[in-house]
């Protein structure tokens, strides 16, 4: 996951995540309990872990993972970081530079007729808001 | 003891159990709600993205109608609704440069004065364990409920500070108070998966299963839980998970304020148990 830290997009993309957050992400130690402690790990293709060090590196491959989207902003990584960062921030950020790009995961014609009509009016609003550009 | 009362989205539709069973048994504890005269959806989640204003507008339009109410307090019972009238007024409150923001936008002058309270914290603290328990003439003994907080109610502890953010037992206080058993089981604050159920239904299938499996291995024969969407959640998979996995035990999940309606001993029909996927009726009314 080595990166040239010199390069331009990718001293931008630090740059963009640290305004959008007011997190510090070079504080992460990598010590895995955002991991470890994750809703969602199970169908993310890189853990939280991970994405904190694609964030420090400036990894722009951290704006494509599936990762972001699967975050159901639950704050349990948030809530035990041991570093005080707000991981929660971070993914929101990753989430909202493609989101304010027109990238978005949650297609509302996609959504299966018998969810949409039984499921709770604060999932859509919730869903739409995290997921939808 | 009047307190005005934000519902929510959701109560008034998908959630109606819910709101009558809170309205129905704070009432029949001494608190009225009054029903905010005008309000909107508080916009459900947080914006967690510093920039996003916007986001906050909502829950900061609610909050300063609230204030124009007496009592100073705002009620609301749906977790994300608490957890967003909650951290917006902690902003209103203590980021000087967003609180210009949104009373410019909003025209109004609101500084943060309302407490947002939860129902549970209005048992303990306004009408007291002791006086739920005089109340609760309806004996609910040997009945084994897992509480589930889930993720909005108690997180960021720093700003939530509404119980211990690992083990919260303010839930369980009230289903001792009113004779039930209290089962302890080790997912109480894990998320059930949330809005991911309209975009990565296995997130929350697998959350659903290992939540629920957790409880019944310690012998729980209902959830309690405050949130329409956990609710939602943990009660519509039950069926899909059982398509999977056979062996997989059925649970009824209700809201806290049911369970506390039927102890009190409010008509059974006002309570809405009608309405949940897993039928609760069998185990709670004898049917």
């Amino acid at each position: 996951m080595a990166m040239d830290l010199s390069s331009k997009i990718s001293r931008d993309l630090i740059e963009r995540i640290k305004e959008i957050s007011g997190q510090n992400a070079n504080l992460c130690m990598q010590c895995g309990t955002c991991s470890a402690s994750c809703t969602g790990r199970e169908v993310m293709d890189f853990p939280p872990r991970q994405v904190m060090r694609m964030i420090q590196l400036g990894n722009t491959k951290a704006l494509n993972l599936k990762s972001i989207w699967v975050c159901s902003t639950c704050l349990i990584c948030t809530a035990r970081c041991p570093r005080g960062i707000d991981i929660a921030r971070l993914m929101e950020a990753l989430r909202v530079i493609n989101l304010r790009q027109g990238r978005e995961v949650l297609v509302a014609e996609k959504i299966p007729l018998e969810l949409l009509t039984e499921v709770p009016q604060m999932a859509l609003t919730s869903g739409f808001r995290k997921l939808s550009a | 003891m009047r307190i005005p009362y934000f519902p929510g989205c959701t109560l008034h539709s998908k959630a109606k159990g819910l709101d009558d069973s809170t309205r129905g048994s704070l009432a029949a504890l001494g608190i009225e709600l009054t029903e905010l005269p005008q309000w909107t959806c508080c916009g459900t989640v947080f914006p967690l993205a510093q920039d996003n204003y916007i986001g906050m507008v909502a829950a900061a339009r609610i909050l300063a109608n609230a204030a124009k109410e007496e009592g100073g307090k705002l009620v609301t019972v749906c977790s994300f609704c608490y957890h967003v009238l909650k951290r917006v007024n902690y902003v209103i409150k203590n980021n000087l440069e967003a609180r210009k923001k949104l009373n410019d936008y909003l025209e109004e002058n609101y500084a943060g004065e309302i407490e947002p309270v939860h129902p549970l914290q209005i048992c303990k603290e306004n009408v007291g364990l002791d006086a739920i328990r005089d109340k609760a003439t309806r004996n609910l003994k040997g009945l084994k409920v897992a509480c589930y907080y889930g993720c909005m109610l108690v997180r960021p502890a720093s700003e939530m500070n509404f119980d211990d953010p690992e083990n919260p037992t303010i839930m369980e206080e009230l289903v001792s108070a009113i004779g039930a058993e209290v089962v302890e089981y080790s997912y109480k604050t894990t998320c059930c998966g949330s809005y991911q159920i309209l975009y990565d239904n296995d997130l929350v299938m697998q959350k659903v299963e290992e939540i629920l499996n957790s409880a019944t291995a310690k012998g729980a024969e209902a959830i309690i839980t405050s949130c329409p969407l956990c609710q939602f959640n943990l009660d519509w998979s039950q069926e899909k998970i059982l398509q999977k996995n056979a062996g997989f035990q059925k649970i009824p999940v209700l809201y806290f304020t049911q369970l506390l309606g039927l102890a009190l001993e409010l008509p059974q029909e006002s309570l809405g148990l009608d309405q949940h996927y897993v039928d609760p009726r069998p185990l709670l009314v004898g049917a």
